[in-house]
């Protein structure tokens, strides 16, 4: 045990955790030259072209240190982003200690100090690296007193590198030996073991990713979830090098796969405990969460028949992501569908993208929305997030909607533009704090639904690139909430109906009927396009009527052209949308929810 | 010379079948118009003369085609740049080739420079009964603009003589929505037209095409067609002033003093009436398949001079086709779709499949409906090309 370092590392975005991950394993020759891919636990397409770690993974190295041992040291990568926040803690609880990484032309962000509660709420030894030392824009000295000063932790112990150049490798992997501390647990008592992520495999189903806290775990025992109290048979237990390396024991400390023959990734709570089911533990280990997804969109296809290849892509999508809740929906304007929850908007988008790239669909999602929660005169409460299912404004005794903590680090130049920023966002309670050389974190409370559409754009936008912002959800309080719906020549058009706050549903409306007059073509007669909430209007624009559509010529010559035009013209209105006797076309859906988002 | 008549067509007792019409295509002119996008060349003297026997040996190909023709159309091109007894020969050589009755209505397309009492002698007694005459404006600036070789004032003598001529119907073809033309230019072309008092005008919106000289202009950002209201002002004006003249609109371009003046060759197209085309580019149409012969003069010639028909392509129409054409045509004219007549000839019951469509358009203003017609508005005309593509026809 006291060979075993579990450890992760945590970083700001783009700070440089896969390339520093990357050379780790290199070094330690996890991985063969022929194998080895630039960040190589990200293995998805689009966590690589995206720089961002989406599912959690662990890799085993063997690495000789100096003082003549070999360790096994498991690298336990955590996703990078706070939708994952979740994960991020599951992970967390794996480890013992963490690498955290500051770039030296940044310094210290939103996520690493986000991060940094994180690791210290699971008491995790910390060992800080600054990265990029190679980059002509680096300044350790400002990085350090940043590391001294906002993250309160001992400068002199942070090791500068350059993970891309390999340069101060070998000082990082003598700093996890000899800094962080080898697991702890009692390897006589009940076996508790921590599944802290799970991927589907093709060909042996299920495979876990396991930290054994206390106990040890062997092929062939029996063993039980202890929050899903299901149970099943161990076929196989090894470490995850780059390949699995079966053995015939996980010890107590160790961190390896566990397959049991599960058939779905869905039968598997993550954060769940194992135990044996001879001779079971009392009690489980602490803090188990069930994902909860807190975004809500609906996905359409854009055309109809595509409608069973969504299916197919959804249900092949949730095998490895166990967080995406979805279940069918129909749309009078779009058709059949999937109402989809996910953990944040970053979620959402990696979601979309996925279907989009690795399935090759063309979709359309319906605005974003939180959960709220609606207590009815009659005293039920109902969680409500689709603005389909929102009850009558006249039974609706008080709503609440879900509020966050973020936490918005800018230089102190842009304070008053984020500050503002945040106000225009209905911002409750803000405080900011002077961090080291001019910088500052804002923190505030907010409403989730407020930083679901262009919060975080316009962040980026006032403050030229420089703000960084991180959030953890808070709590549910009381908010004035309305249902708009979208009206097309006087219809509903149910899948443009949105929930939103009464002092930002006007011009959230305004911007739906602009952006549907500027995409729905002229027809014969006028079109009002209104926003409403209930019976009173808030918003309008108007689509005026075709007056002259009409060639001057007609004779023999020009029949047949003309007719081929109709028959064109009648073949597209087939592909609309018919909402009353309007026809819209997908495109206007497409450019009217994106552009919310943007 | 065939002897013919008008019989009933199979499967219509109740009415006798429309004659069909015959169209020449004479595809010469002195010069070609910047915004023309017909098959028109300036061609020698020989050219036009090979033309007549051209069309004497097309017209013998067609000796299949029964249908007869009660009008004969002159159309171009400039057919007036031809003299008398070239066009005296095209007549000959149709009538012995093709059934065209005795008393079938001649049509010709007439150009005012080439208009002199003389020639109008000649046309009389060819027995031109609806000459059409391509005045396009009454000003100079927007004549010259337009590339014609007449000014206001020779139009002017030009409309003068025809009406004086003896013509059943002279007709006069105007454009509006030139560059530069504001509506009161365009009111004062309508003033002149209805002081000098043809029963026939026709009012064209300029159309840019491209692969013409103003197609290249509208390219290069040099021109461009009148926005959509301005559209829709001069196109109610035109209709307004002209049905205030006593010219009404029968047509979305065509107006004529009583139903008499009507254009009966023109009207057999949007009627859905058989027609056959001789000449280069013309177009034919039987009730059931349409063809064209080729454009180029060089192509339809060798393969006439070959013996062989000169079609260039063509296409059967199959019923839902053929009744969406029915349909796009007849609300191009005031009279509208004859309901009865088109549930007998397409077997499509056109208010039953489109019952609340029908109700909607008479409440938007853009139709009439009653037991026996579907017809536009005036509102409905303006905006015909789109409403055809409403209609439920299975």
């Amino acid at each position: 045990m006291k060979n075993v370092r579990n450890f992760c590392i945590i970083a700001h975005i783009d700070h440089g955790k896969s390339t520093l991950a990357d050379r780790l394993i290199q070094a330690c020759d996890g991985v063969g030259a022929r194998e080895f891919r630039d960040q190589v636990l990200d293995d998805m397409e689009l966590e690589r072209e995206r720089g961002i770690t989406i599912k959690s993974n662990a890799i085993s190295l063997a690495y000789p240190a100096k003082d003549g041992q070999t360790y096994r040291l498991n690298l336990i990568d955590t996703p990078g982003h706070v939708d994952f926040s979740h994960e991020v803690r599951r992970s967390l609880m794996a480890c013992d200690g963490a690498i955290i990484i500051v770039d030296a032309t940044q310094g210290v962000e939103a996520q690493t100090v986000a991060n940094l509660y994180l690791a210290m709420e699971h008491d995790l030894e910390l060992l800080p690296v600054v990265n990029k030392i190679d980059l002509p824009a680096a300044d350790v000295d400002r990085v350090l007193e940043e590391i001294d000063q906002d993250l309160g932790l001992d400068p002199f112990s942070a090791l500068a590198v350059s993970a891309k150049n390999g340069v101060g490798i070998d000082r990082v992997l003598e700093g996890i030996v000899e800094h962080l501390p080898p697991p702890s647990g009692d390897p006589e008592a009940p076996l508790k073991a921590l599944v802290f992520d799970a991927r589907y495999d093709v060909y042996r189903g299920v495979v876990l990713s396991c930290r054994i806290c206390d106990g040890s775990l062997a092929a062939g025992d029996r063993v039980r979830f202890m929050h899903a109290g299901t149970e099943y048979e161990v076929h196989e237990v090894g470490y995850s090098g780059l390949r699995r390396e079966k053995t015939d024991r996980l010890p107590t400390g160790a961190v390896g796969y566990v397959i049991t023959g599960i058939k779905t990734i869905r039968d598997v709570g993550i954060g769940d405990t194992l135990t044996r089911c001879r001779r079971p533990a009392e009690a489980p280990l602490p803090g188990y969460q069930p994902a909860r997804p807190v975004v809500f969109s609906s996905i359409y296809p854009m055309s109809s028949d595509e409608y069973p290849a969504l299916s197919e892509a959804i249900d092949k999508l949730a095998l490895n992501d166990a967080a995406l809740v979805y279940q069918k929906d129909a749309s009078a304007a779009l058709g059949f569908g999937y109402r989809c929850g996910f953990l944040g908007l970053l979620h959402l988008d990696v979601v979309q993208e996925r279907l989009r790239r690795e399935f090759d669909l063309s979709l359309v999602l319906s605005a974003p929305s939180v959960l709220y929660r609606v207590r009815t005169n009659d005293g039920a409460l109902h969680e409500v997030d689709n603005p389909g299912l929102w009850p009558d404004p006249g039974t609706i005794h008080g709503v609440e909607e879900p509020w966050i903590r973020a936490s918005i680090l800018v230089p102190e130049k842009y304070m008053g533009a984020a500050i503002e920023l945040c106000r225009q966002h209905r911002a409750a309670s803000m405080t900011t704090t002077f961090l080291a050389r001019g910088r500052l974190e804002v923190a505030v409370e907010m409403p989730l639904a407020e930083v679901l559409f262009d919060f975080y754009d316009r962040l980026k936008s006032v403050t030229r690139g420089y703000g960084s912002f991180d959030y953890e959800e808070r709590d549910y309080r009381a908010g004035d909430i309305v249902k708009v719906d979208i009206l097309v020549h006087h219809e509903k058009v149910d899948a443009l109906a949105f929930l939103a706050h009464r002092d930002k549903a006007r011009a959230r409306a305004l911007h739906y009927c602009e952006q549907l007059a500027e995409s729905i073509p002229r027809h014969q007669f006028r079109i009002p396009i209104q926003g409403a909430i209930g019976g009173s209007i808030i918003s309008r624009a108007t689509i005026n009527a075709f007056r002259k559509d009409v060639t001057a010529k007609c004779y023999g010559g020009d029949v047949s052209r003309k007719r081929k035009l109709l028959e064109k013209q009648k073949k597209g209105k087939e592909r609309m949308k018919l909402v009353g006797s309007v026809e819209i076309p997908q495109d206007a859906f497409v450019s009217v929810l994106r552009t919310d988002r943007a | 010379m065939r002897a013919v008549s008008c019989a009933p067509a199979v499967g219509s007792a109740a009415e006798p079948a429309e004659c069909a019409g015959l169209y020449v295509h004479i595809p010469f002119c002195s010069a070609v118009c910047p915004y023309c996008d017909f098959a028109v060349q300036t061609g020698s003297a020989a050219q036009r003369a090979a033309l007549v026997s051209l069309l004497r040996a097309e017209s013998a190909q067609w000796g299949t085609w029964e249908r007869p023709f009660d009008t004969v159309y002159f159309g171009g091109g400039t057919p007036s740049l031809l003299d008398a007894g070239q066009l005296d020969q095209m007549l000959a050589a149709v009538r012995s080739g093709l059934p065209v009755r005795f008393d079938a209505r001649l049509f010709l397309e007439a150009n005012p420079e080439d208009v002199t009492p003389e020639r109008i002698g000649e046309w009389r007694s060819l027995g031109v009964s609806f000459l059409s005459l391509g005045v396009q404006s009454f000003h100079d600036r927007e004549l010259r603009a337009l590339g014609r070789r007449h000014d206001g004032r020779g139009a002017r003598r030009a409309v003068e003589a025809c009406l004086e001529g003896g013509f059943d119907t002279v007709s006069v073809d105007l454009m509006f929505g030139l560059p530069d033309q504001d509506l009161a230019a365009w009111s004062e072309n309508l003033d002149i037209v209805l002081e000098l008092g043809p029963d026939h005008v026709s009012c064209y919106q300029l159309t840019i095409h491209e692969g013409t000289a103003y197609g290249r202009r509208r390219a290069r950002g040099r021109l461009a067609e009148l926005p959509e209201s301005d559209q829709a002002d001069f196109f109610a004006y035109t209709h307004a002033r002209l049905a205030d003249g006593g010219r009404a609109a029968y047509e979305v371009s065509n107006f004529a003093r009583t139903a008499r003046h009507r254009s009966r060759h023109n009207l057999k197209y949007w009627r859905h009436v058989p027609y056959l085309g001789l000449g280069p580019s013309a177009h034919s149409f039987d009730g059931a398949r349409r063809w064209w012969n080729h454009r180029a003069l060089g192509d339809y010639a060798k393969r006439i001079t070959r013996g062989e028909r000169a079609i260039e392509a063509g296409e059967s129409l199959d019923g839902e086709a053929l009744a969406l054409e029915a349909l796009m045509l007849g609300l191009r004219t005031v009279e509208g779709i004859d309901l009865a007549g088109y549930r007998l000839r397409y077997g499509i019951d056109l208010p039953g499949l489109n019952r609340r469509l029908i109700a909607t358009l008479v409440e938007e203003g853009l139709v009439r409906c009653d037991s026996s017609a579907l017809s536009p508005t005036r509102s409905g005309l303006a905006v015909a090309d789109g409403l055809a593509a409403r209609f439920r026809l299975a």
